[in-house]
């Protein structure tokens, strides 16, 4: 029932308008060519531009540079001569032997479950989105809605790293500093959130009729 | 109240009529949007996008936050974050120092995404939206205000103080075990700066900043 009366709501697109993509006015869309918002100035468009090609452009980078984030140290340590490296992994697993139950949740959570569930939605959506799918479009932007929110909290781990590198300066005695996996994982980070930026939701709305497969 | 703005003047009369006309951000849908009451929230009736919200108390409320802010920010910088003390060797960070011993560490890409997150980003979106709030609130056409309006925009998800905070208390039980930990001053500053930022930003609405921009011109 709900679809039909989706299907009756005028959209956007169809009427020429648009709200601008930096302060949300309400646009009307004139002929060809460039267009300004007339209060902010930005570059008017109907959609984020190229938004299927640069969110799996992104998310390609993004799942390459998954595999070094979990392999390599984000960092190694020294302490009273003895020498450690750590994985992302490892630190979960540091705190579930000293039995940090909250906080070997809260890095589990953080940067691994969230990461990869947040490559999975996006992936999902893209295909969703490919297939000019019609079902389930307000759980699907619900989805987005949540990947976009919760996906600066995988920075977690990095600054736990920055900290460590930065408070563990005591010469021979004890000394962190961070490893490239660091890098990478911050590279993961930074490359789904903007992925997540530059997927356009409003494409999942875009297919009213429904596809062959569905119904 | 935002508007439709139409680029032709034959239009005009068709765009006042459309005026309370509003596109959702997410699903295109055109909907009309009564004025909204104070502390009420609008939300698209087809895909339930949070469109825009009227919050309590103006620009005051906001204003006198983001004052509040500000001077923690600058507090939160300038005195050290933790000192880490093992058997009398002793080591003090900032934080701006989290960023800075990657940067030593020759991780310069990590540094900048830290430094970034951590202080570059957090003080253009403190001090730019305090900047605008005062801008707004007292009506005066200050350089500017648009330019950072839409910048605040664009760099909210990358102010990561919040984050950073979590971190802050995960290296801390992390330490904890080896060596003993000194809370600086700078530590008390940001953590009450995280939750007067977080109100701050819950008595903000980005689209209500722009309207009152907008009868500025
Ligand atoms: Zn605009
Ligand atoms: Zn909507």
């Amino acid at each position: 029932m709900r679809i039909y009366a989706e299907m009756a709501m005028p959209r956007g697109i169809d009427a020429g308008l648009t709200p601008c993509g930096t302060c949300g006015l309400t646009v009307r869309v004139t002929g060809s060519g460039r267009q300004y918002c007339p209060r902010c100035g930005s570059l008017i468009r109907l959609r984020k531009p190229d938004s299927i090609a640069r969110t799996w452009a992104l998310l390609i980078a993004a799942a390459l540079m998954y595999i070094p984030a979990n392999a390599l140290p984000v960092m190694r340590s020294s302490l009273l001569g003895s020498e450690s490296a750590d994985t992302i992994m490892s630190g979960v697993v540091y705190f579930m032997h000293h039995g940090e139950w909250p906080l070997a949740a809260v890095i589990f959570i953080a940067s691994v479950l969230v990461p990869l569930l947040k490559l999975l939605a996006l992936i999902y959506l893209l295909l969703s989105v490919q297939r000019r799918s019609t079902i389930r479009r307000r759980e699907r932007t619900r989805l987005y809605r949540i990947t976009e929110l919760v996906g600066r909290w995988s920075m977690v781990d990095v600054f736990v790293v920055a900290l460590l590198a930065a408070l563990v300066q005591l010469g021979n005695l004890a000394h962190i500093e961070p490893g490239l996996g660091a890098t990478a994982f911050a590279s993961v980070v930074v490359l789904t959130m903007f992925a997540a930026l530059s997927f356009d939701p409003r494409l999942i709305w875009d297919h009213q009729e429904p596809s062959t497969d569905e119904r | 109240m935002a508007g439709i703005v139409a680029h032709q003047s034959m239009e005009t009369l068709h765009v006042t009529a459309l005026h309370p006309l509003h596109v959702c951000h997410e699903c295109d849908t055109i909907q009309r949007v009564p004025t909204l009451a104070p502390g009420t929230v609008a939300h698209c009736r087809v895909c339930g996008a949070h469109l825009f919200s009227n919050p309590r108390g103006g620009l005051n409320t906001p204003l006198a936050l983001m004052l509040g802010a500000t001077l923690l920010f600058i507090l939160a910088n300038a005195y050290p974050l933790i000192t880490l003390d093992l058997n009398g060797l002793r080591h003090t960070t900032s934080l701006g120092g989290a960023s800075l011993a990657l940067w030593r560490n020759e991780r310069p890409l990590l540094a900048a995404v830290v430094g970034f997150t951590t202080v570059l980003g957090p003080a253009l979106l403190i001090f730019g939206t305090t900047y605008v709030l005062a801008a707004l609130r007292w009506h005066r056409r200050m350089a500017g205000v648009a330019t950072l309006l839409s910048w605040i925009t664009r760099f909210q998800p990358w102010g990561m103080l919040d984050v950073f905070m979590l971190g802050v208390l995960v290296a801390l039980v992390k330490l904890g075990s080896m060596a003993e930990i000194v809370p600086g001053v700078g530590l008390f500053a940001f953590a009450i700066l995280i939750f007067v930022f977080a109100a701050a930003a819950s008595t903000l609405d980005a689209h209500l900043l722009w309207d009152s921009y907008e009868d500025l011109r």
